[in-house]
């Protein structure tokens, strides 16, 4: 016992002093430690004695702190609850937050904390994150959903709903994980879907989730860019109940003040929406009325900026797409829109021109 | 004077249902909530007894810090906070990685604490206690029955096998 408050004590000092360690001998992952913003950090010395979770989640957030990294102790408290084989820490019983942590499990928290430290977002270090009710896969540089896009699944569903008992098929532009795609799939047992990325990264990964939740046999994954190859969206579907898409909506001036979790680590082509942060949106707006179904419905997640603007040029510029309306989310921002294709008599019928 | 009845106000059936709602023609203290038109959640718990929740009554934070928010933002933390304004019951939840999940898991732990609110004794959560209570002692019960006719059974057949009596 008191071997083990003797090295508690060391690593205190040695976090005061800016004590420069070496990171756990075992399986030390190459990529991170060759970063040289990495290696200028100091880091706290993976402990000789043992160390309990609580004692391990409350050093690591004194370290964070120390070295400016975002969230510090949400940070440290999901990487080891994620260890200890739990989603969140209140879920891990009082137990065996207070037992010791085995040599093995210590050097796994050394080595995720770490990347922590270059501010890697928590969702890249564990590898996964909850996106309503499905766990899915991340990896760098493929975007990582945010709480605001399920809204924007729960806006769809609600709509999905109330015409329920028809097949109906949706298409996503800019699926990245999928986390849109799998989420309305998961809930609706008769949906289809399409789900397009410009990016192989995010197809890829959209692939092996898909995989992973059994939705295989209902969702198709296509690597096009919607803005170099529009003709091999419109050949793709047609008569979609729902086009839906996050797309990157960032004003390009904003992205150079993102915070490094996001600017170092992820996609900043799904990020940057163009000096007005419309551009990837106006192309999905343009193509809406080919891909949709009579009365069908296009889903945007948006800039707060964005909604009155889009009303405007889809008045001016897209005839057959009527403005439904605007919602915001859960912190009060105008977040997304909803448009609605025009009533047709027939299918719109592909245009080979 | 001690009161004999708990005052028992059944004041939920005076709240509207949850309908969708529209665009909002006036800012807003918090915005209208996407989606939320079903707060008679369909899942594992029965809650169709407890009170129905009106989003109108509601107000509800989302501690995310302050920031763009959006693709701007990646925030980790995910706790919700609900108020209900008439009775100022206040319900936090940060029980799972998903905000949708924390606020829908909210409004549920909601509706229990208002049925206790109104109905004390009566309320659902108090009475799934006192069965289960019940149960537990019926099972003891039993359980010590069973002990005691084996107990029983055991002496009887000691009783028959001794010697001197005669055997099958």
């Amino acid at each position: 016992m008191m071997m083990q408050r003797r090295c508690l004590t060391m690593w205190r000092r040695s976090l005061s002093a800016g004590y420069r360690c070496f990171e756990c001998r075992r399986g030390g992952p190459k990529g991170i430690w060759s970063s040289p913003a990495v290696r200028a950090c100091s880091m706290p010395a993976c402990p000789a004695g043992r160390i309990t979770a609580l004692e391990a989640i409350d050093l690591w957030k004194r370290c964070f702190e120390k070295r400016g990294v975002a969230e510090p102790e949400h940070s440290s408290q999901y990487i080891i609850a994620h260890l200890l084989g739990a989603k969140t820490i209140e879920s891990v019983e009082q137990e065996r937050l207070t037992e010791f942590l085995s040599q093995e499990q210590t050097e796994q928290v050394w080595k995720l904390c770490s990347k922590r430290l270059s501010s890697m977002p928590v969702q890249y270090v564990i590898e996964e994150w909850d996106f309503r009710d499905l766990t899915l896969k991340m990896r760098p540089p493929v975007f990582i959903p945010r709480p605001e896009t399920e809204e924007l699944v729960e806006l769809v569903l609600a709509d999905l709903q109330m015409k329920s008992g028809t097949q109906h098929t949706c298409l996503e532009v800019g699926c990245g994980s999928g986390a849109i795609s799998l989420s309305l799939l998961k809930s609706v047992p008769q949906l289809k879907a399409f789900a397009l990325d410009q990016s192989q990264e995010a197809v890829d990964l959209t692939t092996e989730n898909m995989f992973r939740l059994g939705l295989q046999d209902r969702l198709q994954i296509h690597h096009i860019d919607v803005m170099k190859d529009a003709q091999s969206v419109l050949s793709l579907c047609s008569s979609v109940s729902a086009l839906v898409s996050n797309p990157p909506y960032l004003f390009s001036e904003d992205m150079a003040s993102l915070q490094p979790d996001i600017f170092r680590f992820e996609d900043h082509a799904a990020l940057d929406g163009g000096t007005d942060g419309l551009n990837v949106i106006k192309q999905i707006l343009t193509l809406a009325p080919q891909i949709l179904s009579s009365e069908g419905r296009v889903y945007l997640e948006v800039d707060p900026r964005h909604p009155p603007l889009i009303r405007r040029w889809v008045e001016v510029n897209v005839e057959e797409l009527q403005y439904v309306e605007t919602r915001h989310d859960i912190s009060g921002r105008p977040r997304f829109c909803i448009l609605q294709k025009e009533k047709s008599n027939k299918d719109h019928e592909l245009d080979l021109n | 004077m001690s009161e004999l009845i708990p005052p028992v106000r059944i004041l939920y059936n005076v709240c509207s249902r949850v309908i969708w709602r529209g665009p909002p023609s006036t800012p807003l203290l918090k915005p209208p909530t996407a989606g939320l038109t079903c707060v008679l959640t369909v899942g594992k718990k029965d809650l169709t007894n407890l009170p129905v929740l009106s989003e109108d009554e509601l107000e509800e934070q989302f501690v995310r810090g302050s920031g763009p928010g959006g693709q701007a933002t990646n925030k980790t933390s995910n706790c919700v906070v609900l108020k209900h304004i008439p009775t100022g019951i206040v319900v936090k939840c940060h029980q799972t990685r998903s905000v949708d999940i924390n606020r829908k898991r909210a409004r549920d732990i909601m509706r229990e604490k208002l049925d206790v609110h109104y109905k004390g004794e009566l309320s659902e959560v108090l009475m799934k206690k006192k069965e289960a209570v019940k149960r537990k002692q019926e099972q003891r019960r039993k359980a010590n029955e069973n002990l005691e006719r084996k107990r029983l059974f055991k002496e009887a057949l000691a009783a028959d096998s001794e010697p001197g009596k005669g055997t099958v």
